[in-house]
């Protein structure tokens, strides 16, 4: 692992058996997250954002299968591959709720609605702190405190029905940051927020970032919000990353059509009234049976026909820091890769036109 | 009602009474609408946008207040106030399209039937042949492909079933159509295609949109005028531009410094709003928003502002309106700021 770095998710593949085939919702998705930065995965809903998250922690269901790797630096072992922890084994538990923990989209559903919200969070810190009742929930009033919930001990003994939905997001929060963590996912933490509530939200976790140095992984399909919150954004489709930089070049020159797309359909307030948005035409097609074509190549502006459908593009650097997957980039290493896609599917073509005639249809019937 | 006006709604109160309780989820709104504009409705959760669409449809009776509606023959009624009978001939003109594109339509039809079926309750001696006519061209009308009308709604994806909904608003050729909450559910790039299609829909049929929704930069995208509402009340009512550019109401200026902007160059300075919405069954005395307001007066603490004309077509709910000056959204060049507005005369 590299210094600075925190996480390491090197080919994460999650495979989810069904009846109906296998279905692939993330198909090698890289990244990495340095401490105390805010990275912003963003993505529209079914592209595996929330997948991969919670395959960080090893939270999936069993039916989804994972395979690669994800490095985290651990407090006691070092560097650990999550991946290879038994999911239910003593170790992840130590880092699951401890060095990692998670806030969820729903805050109404988080929470248990039979338990006080005080009872609910202290779980965390008779777990992971103290086994002592009474210093334990001293700690948890004052992570409660913390995150802005007033009148803490009434509130303690208060059942989730009694909260506003801005209140109980605190709650989680507080419930997230009781062990001080080194790395918080927020899976789509404001989402179900109204933009006052928003905001309070948003600045409250920026805030205690700094305060906790932690390392924040955001994910969201609300673009106004990444702009606000993250240092650097990876940009999900269809299980694969398309691409990733720092905030400020993704919104100022995106390379790859889907964030283009993105960036463009959403209209900015106060910005120029266009009679139309920029609009992506289709919709995400089911991660199931992909053929060998870029997962974009549908609804994609610039695809270049006998290329992207028959090759799907890895991400490359093509500036520091900035990583894009697309055939169609004017920038040295996508060219390179784009030659080279074109000359491998070019000695395919031939080697299957040299093939005889009769083997060829066999081979097409048997594959039915 | 004024020459040109669609839609005339006065003085609307809608009061929920439970347990003893009664809940003021609609206080006393008033505006007017024009033909073929589209009017934006904004405001937190709670404030009362919801309720106040569905009393304008009269799927709830309002406790007090007028709704003029100009018919298609050109006759003026209070629409709250018709029969049942004229009511369900009115209602033709008036549709609705709803929030939740999972839920507002039926499993158990296929598209084809919900699509015919505002034609089947309101034309029952139209021939089968010629309501599946219609409905198919509906379908086309909104980007559906006709072939797929034999299946069921869970074949579909949310954007597709938000067409079916809006193709089932559509099929009657009302002229007004309230559109509650229309594209909040879903994702970015389908957002972008289902408010094209309401555009392009709005010139085709000469439509005019009653859009609520609590998403401001797809309101300012969309409306030609936009209402702020909290609390039940309309506190602040003006043409879109001028809303956003020149906020007379603190709390417009609250609540667009809270969007975020989709360009992380723009750093915008958060005007804090203190606390959370007050609970409508126990509003604040005074102005409702004095609890949450950063320029509050002893004057906002005793007595309830009176909402007003400030300038032509600009309404607010502020005893301070006049004198404030309210931080908006400005365009410079390429650049989107927010800058302090100098209020002409202040």
């Amino acid at each position: 692992m590299k210094e600075n770095n925190i996480l390491e998710i090197k080919d994460l593949h999650i495979d989810i058996n069904m009846m109906e085939g296998k279905l692939t919702p993330v198909r090698g998705v890289s990244f990495d997250i340095r401490k105390g930065e805010t990275l912003g995965l963003v993505g529209e809903s079914g592209c595996g954002k929330s997948i991969t998250c919670k395959a960080i922690l090893g939270i999936n269901d069993k039916k989804c299968v994972p395979h690669g790797q994800i490095m985290f630096d651990c407090e006691d072992t070092g560097e650990t591959d999550l991946l290879s922890l038994n999911p239910k084994g003593k170790e992840i538990r130590n880092v699951r709720g401890k060095q990692i923990s998670m806030i969820f989209q729903e805050p109404m559903v988080a929470f248990s609605p039979m338990y006080t919200i005080g009872n609910q969070i202290n779980e965390a810190t008779l777990l992971h702190i103290t086994k002592d009742k009474k210093k334990a929930k001293e700690i948890t009033l004052e992570v409660m405190r913390k995150v802005g919930i007033a009148n803490v001990e009434k509130r303690y003994k208060q059942y989730p029905h009694e909260f506003s939905g801005g209140m109980l997001q605190r709650a989680l929060i507080a419930m997230a940051l009781v062990c001080n963590p080194k790395l918080l996912i927020a899976d789509e933490p404001t989402t179900a927020l109204d933009v006052t509530i928003q905001a309070q939200i948003l600045e409250l976790m920026q805030e205690l970032q700094k305060e906790f140095n932690m390392a924040i992984l955001f994910i969201t399909h609300d673009l106004g919000v990444v702009a606000r919150m993250c240092d650097r954004v990876a940009v999900m489709y269809l299980g694969r990353i398309v691409e990733s930089g720092p905030a400020a070049t993704i919104y100022a020159d995106p390379e790859h059509p889907y964030t283009r797309g993105l960036i463009g359909s959403v209209h900015k307030i106060g910005g120029k009234k266009e009679d139309r948005l920029f609009s992506i035409p289709g919709t995400v097609p089911l991660a199931m049976n992909l053929s060998k074509a870029c997962g974009f190549y549908d609804r994609c502006d610039a695809r270049i026909e006998g290329l992207c459908d028959k090759a799907e593009p890895d991400l490359v650097e093509i500036a520091p820091g900035h990583c894009v997957a697309c055939f169609n980039c004017p920038h040295e290493a996508c060219r390179k890769q784009k030659e080279e896609a074109m000359a491998r599917i070019k000695a395919e073509e031939e080697a299957a036109a040299a093939q005889p005639e009769n083997e060829k249809g066999g081979k097409k019937r048997g594959k039915r | 009602m004024e020459k040109g006006n669609i839609l005339e709604v006065k003085n609307i109160h809608k009061r929920f009474t439970s347990k003893g309780i009664t809940v003021k989820a609609v206080t006393d709104v008033s505006f007017s609408v024009k033909e073929g504009e589209t009017i934006g409705i904004v405001g937190e959760s709670g404030c009362g946008k919801t309720t106040l669409g569905r009393c304008i449809v009269r799927a709830y009776d309002a406790s007090e207040g007028e709704v003029f509606y100009r018919t298609e023959a050109g006759e003026e009624v209070d629409f709250l106030k018709v029969d049942r009978k004229k009511m369900k001939s009115i209602r033709k003109e008036i549709q609705m399209i709803f929030q939740d594109p999972y839920s507002s339509l039926d499993p158990r039809m296929t598209v084809l039937d919900i699509i015919k079926e505002p034609l089947k309750a309101n034309f029952p001696k139209m021939s089968k042949s010629e309501m599946d006519a219609k409905a198919k061209e509906m379908a086309e009308k909104v980007g559906l492909n006709p072939s797929y009308l034999m299946r069921y709604p869970h074949a579909f994806s949310g954007g597709q079933r938000q067409r079916i909904g809006i193709a089932r608003a559509l099929v009657l050729n009302p002229k007004i159509i309230v559109c509650d909450e229309a594209v909040s559910a879903l994702d970015v790039s389908i957002q972008a295609q289902v408010i094209n299609l309401l555009r392009d829909l709005q010139k085709e049929f000469g439509l005019t949109y009653l859009f609520i929704s609590h998403d401001l930069s797809v309101v300012e995208h969309i409306s030609d005028k936009v209402g702020v509402m909290y609390l039940g009340k309309m506190v602040e009512y003006a043409e879109t531009e001028e809303l956003f550019g020149t906020p007379r109401h603190p709390y417009t200026e609250a609540l667009m410094s809270a969007v975020p902007i989709a360009d992380p160059t723009i750093k915008t300075e958060r005007i804090p709003l203190k606390g959370e919405i007050p609970n409508p069954a126990n509003p604040p005395s005074g102005c409702f928003f004095h609890t949450r307001c950063r320029y509050c007066t002893e004057q906002c603490v005793n007595a309830a502002p009176e909402y007003k004309e400030i300038t032509p077509g600009h309404f607010v709910a502020c005893h301070r309106a006049e004198e404030l000056t309210l931080k908006g959204i400005i365009m410079e060049g390429n650049k989107i700021t927010l800058a302090k507005n100098e209020i002409p005369g202040a």
